[in-house]
């Protein structure tokens, strides 16, 4: 069986090696290595190509973000789960345009992690509940206050189901494939998802799922 | 020091008031000097007037008594000779008793002559009044001899001899008349000195006025510019000292941020970690103890909801300090954060807007921004009761406009000054910005501030 193979990056020791301790549990991972700051994790991705990265978006020289924007850039194929104190959505909506897949706090990790891990090795993207929450709670309050109604809505079913397969990471021809559309109507289908919600690329979005509950 | 401080200037007010004191004498003397030369001259001009009166009062009435003395001379000789000449025997006795009151006349006049007669016109009214006896005693001869028949031949020598005497009085009445002439002379010479000598003192006065005047106006002049100049040091000492007070104000506003910036990262990242790592192995314990031992369980679960809430509270107290976002994200997302903050909190709503900010800002900028909003929506929240709050930050080619308006019910502007706005104004004049305030029960508070967009130094 072919083990997932994860870089840590933390600029936090004890983080580190809990983090560390953590995941080795699992039969089917194993760390390949540890970066303290944002540039070494960039240098050992590039050496090491890991499947995922687990990263803290705190530390020093290059943060989190920052360093994510960078990997994604070379290695869009490498899944990083972002380590997070926040559960605010600036913090969330900038990881995920850097590339981020995931998206854990750290309070929750260690119930967390294994399952953020997994999810994103497989292409999917994963959320701390407690984010979810937040988000979700932000986004009624504002509907509520605006008085407008929620626009998801104004989605017919089909357009529900190419949403879900597209938060989910699939690309429109796997959408295509799978719902045996024409790409073309896929990305029909995506045009009017983005202009019914008024939103500006995935990873709005996703950010928007999530909120929904559509992702977890 | 102030102790220093007011030595030093009860010092300066004594030289103050001794240079006040010495100037009041000088100008004082001055005056006195004046006034004195004045009275002086005054007095001088009056006693020379009195004088010149005096003189010319002696000689008119000298000259009046000469005169007196000159006529009553001339008409006894008159008198004398028409007796003699007519040689009327019949008018006679009449004749020579008339002649000789002509004579006493004349004594009378000389005796009238004014009193203050010096000595030599005594010696010679003395001599007029012996020859007038001489004419007497001739004459009463003359009188005598005629009546007896004497022949006209022998009286001859008498009568030359009265002649004589008669030319010799009027010569001893000219030269009292010369004498008085020049007596008058002498005053008016005198007189005239007098008055010289008047003339040199005051000229000497005006002078010596003049003088002490110039003087007097150097000192002052140097005096005044002295205290200008000192005005102007004193002036420069209060300029720069306020400079240092506002450089050191500066100077606290960025220490205090730095500080909060430094003790936020400490708590966020040194005990927030590791708290969260602590979380992480009792998650692993709780795994490796059974299930079924429920005490065990029980107590780790406890620990784990002790150590999350220590979390919590570690993060917020960093959050208060200095929200991450700030240098993590940048100034937009960290007022997101603050406006999403409060309305969660259930105070009030908060939208924020924000047109083409850039992310490059200065941090002193960004900071200050940060504050302001935060002030802001904190007055807003806690104070105006205020429902809805909208924070709109924009940016153009060289300035940041900011505005935070809230539906409250506002303050008095002018009365009410907290620290809060205090301290608002004074971190946005410092960066070169202006700050307004708007505040009124039916619209709300408005505040606005200009700050330039000055971006981040390339390091």
């Amino acid at each position: 069986m072919r083990k997932i193979r994860i870089v840590l990056a933390d600029d936090h020791k004890l983080m580190r090696s809990g983090l560390r301790v953590l995941l080795e549990q699992q039969q089917d991972f194993t760390v390949i290595g540890e970066a303290s700051d944002g540039r070494e994790a960039v240098a050992l991705v590039n050496s090491q190509k890991p499947d995922v990265l687990v990263m803290d978006i705190g530390m020093p020289n290059l943060n989190g973000i920052e360093a994510a924007g960078q990997i994604t850039e070379d290695h869009p194929e490498i899944s990083i789960v972002m380590l997070s104190m926040h559960s605010d959505e600036s913090y969330v909506l900038r990881a995920l345009k850097a590339g981020a897949k995931g998206y854990l706090l750290k309070d929750s990790a260690e119930t967390d992690l294994i399952r953020a891990v997994h999810s994103v090795a497989e292409g999917k993207s994963f959320f701390s509940p407690a984010v979810s929450k937040v988000l979700l709670d932000d986004y009624v309050r504002k509907l509520k206050r605006s008085g407008s109604e929620d626009p998801y809505d104004l989605l017919t079913p089909r357009e529900r189901e190419v949403l879900q397969l597209i938060v989910e990471g699939k690309s429109n021809k796997d959408v295509a494939q799978l719902l045996n559309l024409s790409v073309y109507t896929v990305e029909t289908h995506r045009s009017n998802i983005m202009e019914k919600l008024n939103l500006h690329g995935v990873p709005e979005l996703i950010l928007y799922a999530v909120r929904k509950g559509i992702i977890s | 020091m102030p102790p220093e401080g007011s030595n030093h200037d009860s010092l300066a007010n004594i030289q103050a008031g001794k240079v006040r004191r010495i100037l009041f004498l000088a100008f004082g003397g001055l005056l006195a000097l004046m006034v004195v030369a004045g009275l002086d001259a005054l007095r001088s001009l009056r006693q020379l007037d009195g004088m010149e009166r005096q003189v010319n009062q002696r000689y008119s009435a000298h000259n009046q008594a000469l005169t007196t003395i000159l006529i009553s001379v001339h008409v006894y000789h008159d008198q004398m000779e028409r007796y003699l000449i007519q040689g009327d025997a019949s008018l006679s006795n009449a004749g020579a008793a008339d002649v000789k009151n002509r004579g006493d006349e004349a004594e009378v006049a000389i005796e009238k002559f004014p009193a203050d007669a010096d000595a030599e016109e005594r010696a010679m009214l003395a001599q007029i009044q012996q020859k007038i006896l001489e004419q007497e005693n001739s004459f009463a001869l003359l009188v005598m001899a005629q009546a007896q028949g004497v022949p006209e031949e022998r009286l001859q020598i008498v009568l030359e001899q009265m002649m004589l005497r008669r030319a010799y009085i009027l010569q001893i009445s000219r030269n009292i008349a010369l004498w008085n002439e020049r007596k008058l002379v002498e005053a008016t010479e005198s007189l005239a000195a007098n008055f010289q000598g008047l003339q040199s003192r005051l000229a000497a006065m005006v002078g010596l006025s003049l003088l002490a005047g110039l003087l007097l106006s150097l000192i002052g002049g140097f005096y005044i510019l002295r205290l200008e100049k000192q005005g102007r040091v004193r002036y420069q000492e209060l300029v720069a000292s306020r400079q240092q007070l506002e450089a050191l104000s500066a100077r606290l506003v960025d220490a205090q941020e730095e500080e909060r910036r430094s003790i936020s990262r400490e708590l966020h990242d040194e005990v927030g970690q590791t708290l969260g790592a602590l979380l992480v192995d009792i998650g692993q314990l709780s795994k490796l103890v059974p299930p079924e031992d429920t005490f065990l369980q029980s107590q780790i679960s406890r620990i784990k909801s002790a150590g999350e809430s220590a979390v919590k509270s570690i993060r917020d107290m960093a959050l208060l300090l200095r929200p991450p976002m700030l240098d993590d994200l940048g100034l937009v997302p960290a007022l997101e954060w603050q406006g999403r903050e409060i309305s969660r909190r259930g105070e009030m709503e908060v939208d924020v807007h924000s047109e083409h900010v850039s992310e490059q800002l200065a941090d002193d900028i960004r900071v200050c921004i940060y504050r302001l909003v935060q002030e802001a929506l904190n007055n807003a929240a806690r104070h105006s009761g205020a429902k809805h709050a909208k924070v709109s930050i924009r940016q153009n080619a060289d300035k940041i406009h900011v505005e935070v308006s809230d539906d409250g019910k506002g303050f008095e502007t002018e009365r009410v000054r907290g620290m809060g706005i205090l301290g608002m104004e004074e971190r946005v004049k410092r960066l070169g910005g202006t700050l307004l305030i708007h505040s009124t029960p039916a619209t709300g508070t408005t505040i606005r501030a200009e700050l330039p967009s000055r971006r981040v130094e390339a390091a």
